[in-house]
């Protein structure tokens, strides 16, 4: 640890560390454009500049230097005394900005980065009210750079925070800075267009309007969004993530810094792989069928009929012939209380986790360059396997003991008619149901399903209830390293459907609202390893 | 999309082009890169040699110089336009450069380009169609006390003026450098045998130490 003085104030941190970052994470609000805490350092914008004491030539004694530093660039050294707050530092910063002024097109009313733009702030905390340009500005084009990804070259500040990013976390360096001086411009080889599976971020991490992406492109103004957090659902690595959604829609996903997973990134799989929630085909009520008829009971007798039916079965036929299947899209908490509404009914139900989706291998990046002799350092991975809870609902298998079977073990068992009841819990995303899952529906005398989508086991079911999507619900996924990480609900479900958790809890006896945390509090009694959730640190909205 | 942007998903580059250097070009590239640390290193001596061998560096060259030193295409894109001496496309058989910067600017600067636009019939970055005059802009020649200026190859033309144009235009010499040379300066390479066979390709200064 280092002791350093900014603005008069002591401040302790890690000797090394950018006095930008140290500065920033104690709460001064710097204003900085090339800095970014997950990319090489630049030092290219000169915004971050500030004043630092140095030993005079002649008589040694420490005084302000007559030059300014980037803050990006300095390292935080013991003893190093530093400040923004003096006028040379403000000057620099409006003469800054005015420069980065000179040929923007200020179309703010158009553009999508408003309300969340480094331009539009800064101008307002450290720039000047008019330009003294008097020329006519350079007009820059616009540039369709790749599926995803348009870039408005008026709009760049050149800080090269994208093409760092192609180059250092993707490893495909699409991007490149052409021309030099006034002609500067962001672009890619033409026919090499920005198509990474990471290159969602360089949308993010623009501090301007320039990059932009296609699927949110003028869908909704920023500020009329709320960001709720989240865990991305898309691959056992278990982003941390941002749901940004406004009038119960979902708009867009946003990475969420997190140390421990995915630091500042996300990939664009996760990224644009919410579409499905959105799916008019979804299952929204509970369905009743008794042999021809259908028909759809209210949420308040739903715990009742549930109950019953499955007390009814147990004595009729007996305990060891249940099953539930939990799926490993479901939080950890609902699959428990899912587990103890079986094993009350039927202590000695069977229990078993269906299919793990698998596509592919697991992606690393940055992908190493074409003919590296070795692989750089991985920072960031992508795994095959896409679904977020494998391990989460593992482990609470294991807790819970009793008879737990593989899916394979259990499909086999239930085609010889081994089983007369089961729950089987589906919320893939994507069509799961294979031939041989789908003959399994004629032969439980009592199948509940509970899936987002109609497939052969729903038509089959005798109880059908509605999975809910994961920005519908909260709880928490563990992830492939083990880590369990909490997601908050960011929309309500659609109407007519019901969270899955609250159904659950509900059906499995509890009175009043679910939430994760109230069912953590509940599981720590019997399973106290599996309540304890990591959340990411949050960061400072100006250490962007 | 109601609006014009440039679509750089289209490939300027056919894949199925045979290859543009030469095989004693590409060794020359390959031999550059035992000089430095990195392979990527060797890129401003191959953007030179392959300037120098086609007159200038093509999408397709950037593509296969890419591939020689494993880099990306846009790492060449970009590398190669920061300097204003690599042309990604044909120049004429002159390159002139006029000074757009501040003492030129105040003092006609502007005027000389527009007169030698229309005069060449091209804008910034043409060729006039007889392949003579390539026409481009410059910050600072550093002729400043002689302003406007403007480069004729080589050659620097001090307080140009609008007038005069024509009789530069005409003169064959115009991009002739008079400066005392040493009698070294033009003299034949000592062993002129020993020289090996791609001469041509040699006669970068900047690329052979
Ligand atoms: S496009 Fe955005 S991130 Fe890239 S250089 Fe311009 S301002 Fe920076
Ligand atoms: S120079 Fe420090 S943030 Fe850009
Ligand atoms: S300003 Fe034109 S030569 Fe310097």
């Amino acid at each position: 640890m280092a002791k350093i003085i900014i603005d008069n104030q002591e401040l302790e941190c890690r000797e090394g560390m950018p006095v930008l970052r140290a500065a920033l994470e104690a709460g001064w609000d710097i204003p900085h454009y090339c800095y970014h805490p997950g990319l090489s350092v630049a030092a290219s914008c000169r915004l971050c500049l500030m004043e630092m004491k140095m030993p005079h030539p002649k008589t040694r004694e420490m005084d302000w230097a007559p030059k300014l530093f980037p803050a990006c660039q300095t390292p935080v050294r013991d003893g190093l005394e530093v400040r923004f707050n003096s006028d040379v530092v403000k000057t620099a910063q409006e003469s800054c900005m005015e420069f980065f002024l000179l040929n923007h097109p200020l179309d703010c009313p158009v553009c999508d980065q408003a309300g969340e733009c480094c331009l539009q702030d800064y101008s307002y905390k450290f720039g000047r009210a008019e330009s003294r340009m008097v020329d006519p500005k350079v007009v820059n084009p616009k540039k369709d750079i790749g599926p995803h990804t348009l870039l408005y070259t008026d709009r760049c500040v050149t800080c090269t925070r994208c093409v760092r990013f192609t180059r250092e976390i993707a490893g495909t360096g699409e991007l490149c800075l052409v021309q030099r001086g006034s002609k500067n411009e962001i672009d890619v080889f033409p026919g090499r267009p920005l198509d990474n599976p990471m290159q969602g971020n360089v949308v993010d991490i623009c501090p301007v309007g320039c990059l932009l992406d296609k699927d949110f492109l003028f869908k909704r103004r920023v500020w009329e969004l709320t960001g709720t957090s989240s865990i991305c659902p898309g691959c056992a690595t278990g982003c941390s993530i941002r749901v940004d959604h406004a009038d119960n829609r979902v708009y867009r996903l946003k990475p969420r810094y997190n140390p421990k997973v995915n630091d500042w990134w996300m990939c664009d799989e996760g990224r644009f792989g919410f579409k499905y929630t959105q799916d008019n085909a979804r299952i929204i009520k509970p369905m009743l069928r008794r042999g021809r008829e259908e028909t759809s009971p209210s949420w308040r007798e739903i715990p009742d009929i549930v109950r019953f039916r499955f007390q009814d079965h147990v004595r009729a036929s007996s305990a060891d012939k249940v099953v539930a299947v939990l799926s490993p899209f479901m939080a950890t908490e609902e699959a428990w209380l899912l587990i103890r509404f079986i094993r009350e009914v039927a202590p000695e139900a069977a229990l078993a986790m269906g299919p793990v989706p698998v596509e592919g291998e697991p992606q690393a990046f940055p992908c190493a360059p074409p003919g590296a002799p070795s692989m750089p350092d991985v920072k960031f991975t992508i795994l095959e396997e896409k679904c977020p809870n494998r391990r989460g609902i593992e482990q609470l298998l294991e807790v819970s003991g009793g008879t737990v079977l593989t899916f394979e073990a259990f499909s086999e068992q239930a085609a010889k008619g081994d089983f007369t009841a089961a729950w089987i819990v589906g919320g893939y995303p994507k069509p799961w149901v294979e031939k041989d899952t789908a003959k399994l529906g004629s032969k439980f005398g009592l199948l509940v399903v509970q899936d987002l989508f109609e497939n052969k086991l729903t038509e089959a079911a005798a109880i059908v209830l509605p999975a809910c999507a994961w920005v519908e619900r909260d709880g928490s996924f563990v992830n492939a390293k083990g880590l369990a990480q909490p997601f908050e609900r960011a929309i309500s479900p659609p109407d007519g459907a019901m969270r899955d958790g609250q159904y659950l809890f509900e059906i499995a006896g509890f009175e009043g609202l679910y939430s994760g945390q109230r069912v953590r509090e509940l599981m720590a009694e019997a399973t106290a390893s599996l309540t304890e959730v990591y959340e990411a640190p949050p960061i400072p909205a100006h250490a962007h | 999309m109601s609006w014009k942007a440039i679509d750089r998903n289209q490939a300027v580059v056919d894949a199925d082009a045979p290859p543009l250097l030469s095989e004693g070009v590409r060794e020359k590239i390959l031999s550059y890169t035992h000089r430095y640390e990195t392979k990527r290193a060797a890129l401003l001596p191959a953007l030179h040699l392959v300037q120098n061998t086609l007159g200038h560096v093509s999408w397709q060259a950037m593509v296969e110089i890419a591939a020689l030193l494993d880099i990306q295409p846009s790492d060449v894109f970009d590398t190669l336009t920061f300097y204003t001496h690599f042309w990604t496309h044909p120049k004429g058989e002159k390159v002139i450069t006029v000074c757009r910067s501040l003492s030129c600017e105040v003092l006609g600067g502007a005027a000389v380009l527009d007169a030698l636009k229309a005069r060449l019939g091209i804008e910034e970055h043409g060729t006039s169609s007889d392949g003579q005059y390539s026409l481009v802009t410059e910050e600072c020649l550093a002729g400043c006390d002689h302003a406007p200026c403007m480069l004729i190859n080589e050659k620097l033309h001090k307080n140009v003026k609008l007038d005069d144009l024509e009789r530069i235009l005409a003169d064959g010499d115009n991009d002739r450098v008079d400066m005392p040379r040493s009698d070294l300066f033009d003299a034949p390479p000592v062993a002129e045998s020993k020289q090996p066979a791609s001469a041509t390709e040699d006669d970068s200064r900047t690329t052979d130490d």
